[in-house]
């Protein structure tokens, strides 16, 4: 791509990931959460790998790495499940809700009110979970696809 | 005759939508039964400690619903990455 | 008439419109930035009508993720849509 297009990516990229990380982090208070953040970050790294040429993105992003965040985040989920059943209730049970002390312990009130990012219980473990699953599985996806058109040759000319 | 067909058809369909919705009065925004959302709305917040009720209902009530999503996701990663395994191979084999 | 009323009708429109443009567009890239084109509507509409989790998701996977794969698929096969 032009060099238009690289410096805006460069500049944009910071801004996405962290907007991606704030709907990860506060999905128990504001609209979003797991899957939405991770789709974010996701598109993040997208615009990376449209404006740059590929020997440059396979220097700064690993498969291995995205491979690592997709199998981790799924694995993270189901330990936190199964994790209800080792304290002796149902799997995925919200077993870390309303308990003052704990993390993400404390009580809500009903109705409106300003939103405290230490409360939720287990739900915002497994909001950290899912979107890093689902950034590693979205970016791996087009990266996969971005090796394929690369490497087979197909319009080895403007394979950027 | 084939597309007099198709137009038949469809219009026949998109009638028998538009008779379903126009007759039952079904409204956008008031649903008919609405127990289940009272009882989240009503006790979802004290119950999970989160705010936001869909994310309370989502990872909470319905966390299996979530857990099987993130499974196809990783199902659908695994069948891209068999699809192109022949091409991984290749890139192995210039590597070493 | 409200203004969210107003807006609504026009962004239903033109996803009518949108919609009739990527079925008839013959150049495939141009279809998969009209595509964009028609999820970015379509997170509004969902905004408009009070679901922005919905919002967030179609802007995230239909407007970046959908159009990137696409493009990449327009790159690695034909550009131009021909006829039999």
């Amino acid at each position: 791509m032009s060099k238009i297009v690289r410096a805006a990516a460069d500049f944009l990229y910071p801004f996405v990931m962290i907007f991606g990380f704030y709907i990860v982090l506060h999905g128990h208070l504001t609209p979003g959460g797991g899957f939405q953040g991770g789709a974010v970050i996701a598109t993040g790294i997208a615009l990376m790998f449209a404006a740059h040429r590929y020997r440059e993105i396979s220097l700064i992003f690993k498969k291995a790495i995205f491979n690592v965040c997709e199998t981790f985040g799924l694995l993270m989920f189901i330990t936190f499940g199964f994790a209800g059943i080792f304290f002796g209730k149902s799997f995925l049970y919200n077993w870390m809700v309303n308990i003052p002390g704990m993390l993400f312990g404390e009580a809500v009130a009903y109705g409106q009110n300003a939103g405290n990012l230490n409360t939720g219980g287990i739900i915002p473990l497994l909001n950290i979970a899912v979107g890093v699953e689902v950034l590693g599985a979205l970016s791996l996806i087009i990266y996969y696809m971005l090796t394929y058109v690369v490497k087979m040759g197909v319009n080895k000319e403007d394979a950027s | 005759m084939r597309n007099l067909a198709v137009a038949s058809i469809l219009v026949v369909l998109s009638g028998t939508f538009v008779y379903m919705t126009a007759g039952h009065d079904i409204t956008f925004g008031r649903p008919v039964n609405t127990q289940m959302d009272d009882y989240f709305l009503a006790r979802g917040q004290e119950q999970t400690g989160a705010n936001n009720v869909v994310t309370a209902v989502v990872f909470d009530f319905r966390g299996f619903d979530t857990l099987g999503e993130a499974t196809v996701l990783f199902v659908v990663v695994l069948g891209i990455g068999m699809l192109f395994r022949k091409l991984m191979a290749r890139e192995e084999e210039e590597s070493e | 008439m409200t203004i969210a009323f107003a807006i609504q009708i026009i962004i239903l429109t033109g996803l009518v419109l949108i919609g009739l443009l990527v079925f008839y567009l013959k150049d495939l890239l141009h279809a998969a930035i009209a595509f964009a084109a028609f999820s970015f509507l379509m997170s509004v509409e969902f905004y408009i009508l009070q679901a922005p989790d919905v919002a967030i998701a179609e802007a995230g996977i239909g407007a970046g993720i959908t159009t990137a794969i696409l493009i990449q698929a327009v790159r690695s096969t034909t550009r131009k849509e021909f006829d039999n």
